[in-house]
């Protein structure tokens, strides 16, 4: 096992950079997920890592050794590829063994760890198989197997559930975190499902551009997003965002939002006269809150749990709400909603958090 | 209403199908006369060959065969080790220089690579007329000339281009995820080939294979310009021979041994028809 | 930074070793080296002697052989390469579609295209256009005297091209993938819209197969101008009878190999190359204006 130290890692094709100087490091035995969206350069990033993929500048290094001009073949890593990748002429057992093989592992250990990985994925019973005799959710689980026969010091998973279908993605989403609490091997998860990343990871990096935008655990991002980007990106279903005009003009802070009622804000570090002000739709009520407004409910969405209302201001814009699910509305109906200000994420003119400063507020 | 109608178009539907039938009949008639009067012709008595359209012979000449094939001063036994000698070593040149360039230009990167993978198709384009005087005086330098080197050195150095992008275009499809996730499993780059890439591509290696064996056995300039000595000859040079003595008319004789040389061919296409077809389907060549 | 770029490319280059070694000793050197011969007089018992530009001054000004040859050349190209495609096409289409046994006759189609290189092929050409032979006694079944075709040097090239369509399997097979890829869909709309049947071989599948029939056109070009071994075994290895047979490969030949004139011979090696490539650029320059292909837009 082993932590892993990225330092201004760049990656360039000609003029096009793809991975812009990324500082990070991935501590021994985590669950790092990298997130994004399409083109973040996340899955670049995890090929840096593998080998696959050359790095052009700063330096990888797995535990104390920089593997920059190390092959994959010797970085002592695993990976699992979205596609599976399975051997298509090789059976699931030799799927299995042909890594172990090429580093001419004694037959008896081999056996002993090929045995071991078929018991915890449960595929004994496919071991003389070919993969096109398997379904996406078999291939998956041999292409798992075929990772953790190396007992590697750090596994990297490339969206391995994104080709299974909605169901077996969620079943193994939990059997991938048993598997990484029974093992405590460091891995690194690059996924674009927000999602997958929340349920599994203990921390998220969230790439864009090339950039990283945040790193910390799920609750951090999800409770302290950094910047706009992330509390976009992070949560399901969406933030609501609000464009405020801030009024210092009677010395204390006056936000003034289309279609809200003005309302004081906390003392924050920042000066800016405009902000964008962040609401869950869960911290967003029906009928309560500090700051309450009228709206029209444009449309349902119904999940059983909860329902999803689309509410639009008088100003236009459209509010999420989720409410219990209990009461049943009809679009458009006008109703009350509200929030409290304690809910609120504050942001300045460049997108980047801002926070209230807690016991000036309380004094007020 | 709808229903006549559509009788109608059925039944017009299939009088277009045997009209088809009828035609491409005809067609395969045409094509194949030529073949079956020359193995009809192979068992004829010599006055029978000419001036019959009758396929079936009066009277089977099995002569023909066994007199043709002692009718040159050495006998087609010779001539055909000849040509298995040099079919052989040219298929298994062809199979291992072609897949090592395929493999590099498809699965590997390396700076050049475009620019060679131009050369290549280049080549493809260039008559061996164009290269054969230079080639003929380097080889009759190297004393190789009356021996096989000519005609199966090459062979090793993947002069037929054309094997290259056949199994270019074949490797391409295969997933390189697979040769990502065999380099993670510890395979080296031949390895990779060896291990991978060969075994899931044995369709176009037998594409390969096959149009190699097929083209070699059939190529008769080179042969023509390397061998001299009767010995040496392949199968089509001896064939050629009967040619040369005409006068002598063994007509019968000749078509005997013709057919003979095509019998592998036909063999190894009926054997192998699938990956033939797809072969050219995929490549697109000859 | 050295280390790593030997590295990084070492594996391409030891795979392409072999082919590489090829290129230069097999076709690169050899080509150069022929153009080299190209400017002198040898004839392999002396060294060569430079004449400067006197082998391709003779030979356009004064070689009547060599025009024979071109003219020779020329014309079974653009006669065998036009009549193998149409032949090629048209079965093609027939074997397209609604028909259950196509397998037989893409076989049976596809048999003489692979044994059409072989000497015993040649050979037996000969002898069915012989004075006395089967075609004539075809023609003969309907009252229709022949001639003898092979011996005749207004007929022999004929015999030639008629092999050439006889061996219309390859292309035919390319044209069948390229039908295959052409979406049915296309057809049933035309079908809906009350297309006929000549508007919808106009208007959809010429189109759609512009880029195969420009692979075979460019192909069979190239593969056309190297014919060989037919001629020469047909015209007795000589390009009788009154040359009418002397394709340019077989003049080649007879220069290089027969009278040792290797000087003069790489020089109608070089002008063969020179004609070849001017083909394949003309037919890659143009093909943008002719040639679409379907997927241009993404």
């Amino acid at each position: 096992m082993a932590g892993l130290t990225l330092r201004n890692v760049g990656k360039r094709y000609g003029a096009l950079s793809i991975i812009k100087g990324l500082n990070l490091d991935i501590h021994d035995g985590e669950f790092l997920v990298l997130v994004g969206p399409s083109g973040c350069g996340k899955s670049t990033l995890l090929r840096m890592i593998a080998g696959l993929e050359d790095i052009t500048d700063g330096t990888v290094a797995i535990g104390n050794r920089i593997v920059n001009d190390l092959p994959a073949s010797k970085r002592e890593l695993s990976m699992v590829f979205q596609s599976y990748a399975l051997y298509p002429h090789m059976t699931v057992a030799k799927n299995l063994a042909f890594g172990l093989q090429n580093f001419k592992m004694p037959k008896a250990e081999m056996e002993r760890r090929v045995a071991e990985a078929a018991r915890i994925l449960q595929i004994e019973k496919l071991m003389d198989r070919k993969p096109r005799q398997l379904s996406g959710g078999q291939k998956q689980r041999v292409a798992i197997g075929r990772a953790i026969v190396r007992e590697p010091q750090l596994f990297l998973f490339d969206e391995p559930l994104s080709n299974l279908d909605a169901e077996l993605r969620v079943q193994m989403r939990a059997e991938l975190a048993s598997l990484y609490a029974r093992l405590g091997t460091t891995m690194i998860y690059v996924t674009h499902d927000q999602v997958e990343a929340m349920t599994m990871a203990s921390r998220i990096v969230v790439l864009r551009a090339g950039k990283i935008e945040q790193v910390g655990t799920p609750q951090e991002l999800y409770t302290r997003p950094q910047n706009l980007f992330v509390a976009g990106f992070i949560g399901s279903p969406k933030i609501n965002m609000l464009q405020a005009k801030v009024d210092r003009a009677s010395g204390e802070a006056v936000a003034t939002v289309p279609g809200l009622p003005a309302f004081s804000l906390p003392t924050l570090p920042s000066a800016d006269d405009g902000l964008t002000l962040c609401v869950r739709p869960g911290a967003v009520h029906i009928g309560a809150g500090e700051v309450m407004t009228q709206g029209t409910i444009r449309l349902v969405e119904y999940l059983g749990n909860e329902s999803l209302l689309h509410i639009a201001l008088s100003s236009g814009q459209v509010l999420l709400v989720s409410d219990n699910g209990k009461t049943s509305y009809r679009s458009g109906e006008t109703i009350s909603i509200g929030f409290d200000r304690s809910d609120l994420h504050y942001f300045d003119a460049a997108g980047q958090r801002v926070e209230p400063i807690q016991n000036e507020s309380r004094l007020q | 209403m709808l229903t006549s109608c559509a009788l109608q178009r059925d039944r017009r539907e299939r009088n277009g199908r045997i009209l088809k039938h009828v035609f491409l009949i005809g067609v395969s008639v045409v094509m194949l006369y030529p073949l079956f009067w020359l193995l009809a012709s192979s068992f004829k008595p010599e006055n029978e060959i000419f001036g019959s359209l009758t396929l079936w012979p009066s009277s089977f000449q099995v002569e023909n065969y066994t007199k043709g094939w002692t009718a040159l001063p050495m006998s087609f036994t010779t001539f055909y080790i000849n040509s298995a000698i040099v079919t052989v070593l040219s298929v298994i040149g062809n199979l291992i220089s072609c897949s090592f360039a395929a493999y590099a230009f498809s699965r590997l990167q390396f700076t050049g690579r475009s620019f060679f993978f131009a050369l290549m198709m280049m080549t493809l384009m260039i008559p061996y007329h164009v290269v054969l005087i230079p080639q003929y005086v380097q080889f009759l330098k190297l004393g190789w000339v009356d021996t096989y080197l000519p005609l199966v050195v090459p062979r090793f150095l993947a002069s037929e281009a054309f094997f290259i992008f056949l199994m270019v275009q074949f490797f391409r499809q295969l997933p390189r995820e697979l040769d990502e996730a065999a380099m993670i499993d510890g395979c080296s780059p031949f390895k990779i080939y060896w291990a991978i890439i060969l075994p899931l591509s044995l369709p176009a290696m037998g594409t390969a294979a096959i149009f190699s064996l097929i083209w070699t056995w059939e190529d008769f300039l080179a042969p023509l310009i390397y061998l001299n000595d009767i010995k040496n000859y392949t199968v089509p040079l001896a064939l050629r021979l009967f040619l040369d003595q005409e006068g002598q008319s063994a007509y019968g004789q000749m078509f005997a041994m013709s057919v003979l040389s095509l019998v592998p061919v036909v063999i190894f296409f009926v054997l192998f028809q699938k990956l033939i077809v797809r072969g050219i389907a995929t490549s697109g060549m000859k | 930074m050295i280390k790593r770029f030997i590295a990084r490319n070492a594996p391409g280059y030891i795979f392409l070793s072999p082919w590489l070694l090829g290129f230069f000793l097999l076709a690169l050197g050899p080509i150069l080296a022929s153009l080299y011969l190209s400017f002198t007089k040898y004839d392999m018992v002396s060294d060569p002697r430079w004449v400067g530009f006197a082998n391709y001054e003779y030979m356009f000004t004064r070689d009547r052989r060599f025009w024979k040859a071109l003219e020779v050349t020329f014309t079974y190209v653009a006669l065998a390469v036009p009549a193998r495609l149409i032949m090629a096409l048209s079965v093609a289409m027939l074997l397209d579609k609604g028909l259950r046994t196509i397998g037989l006759y893409r076989a049976i189609f596809y048999l003489p295209s692979l044994l059409g290189a072989s000497i015993a092929i040649a050979i037996l050409w000969r002898q069915l256009f012989e004075q006395n032979g089967v075609v004539n006694q075809v023609l003969a079944v309907f009252g229709i005297e022949g001639l003898a075709w092979i011996t005749n040097p207004d007929t022999s090239l004929y015999t030639l091209v008629i092999l050439a369509m006889w061996q219309f399997g390859s292309p035919m097979l390319i044209f069948l993938a390229g039908l295959r890829g052409i979406p049915r869909d296309l057809y049933e709309a035309a079908e809906i819209d009350g297309t006929p049947k000549w508007r919808q071989f106009t208007r959809i599948t010429l189109p759609l197969l512009a880029p195969v029939i420009f692979f075979n056109l460019v192909l069979q070009t190239i593969e056309s101008f190297k014919t060989f071994s037919s001629a020469f075994i047909i015209s007795n290895g000589t390009g009788a009878p009154a040359d009418s047979l002397l394709f340019f490969t077989v003049y080649l030949f007879n220069e290089a190999f027969k009278f040792f004139r290797m000087g003069y011979a790489s020089a109608l090696a070089w002008v063969l190359l020179l004609i070849i490539g001017a083909f394949t650029a003309i037919a890659f320059l143009t093909s943008k204006y002719w040639v679409h292909y379907e997927n241009e837009r993404d």
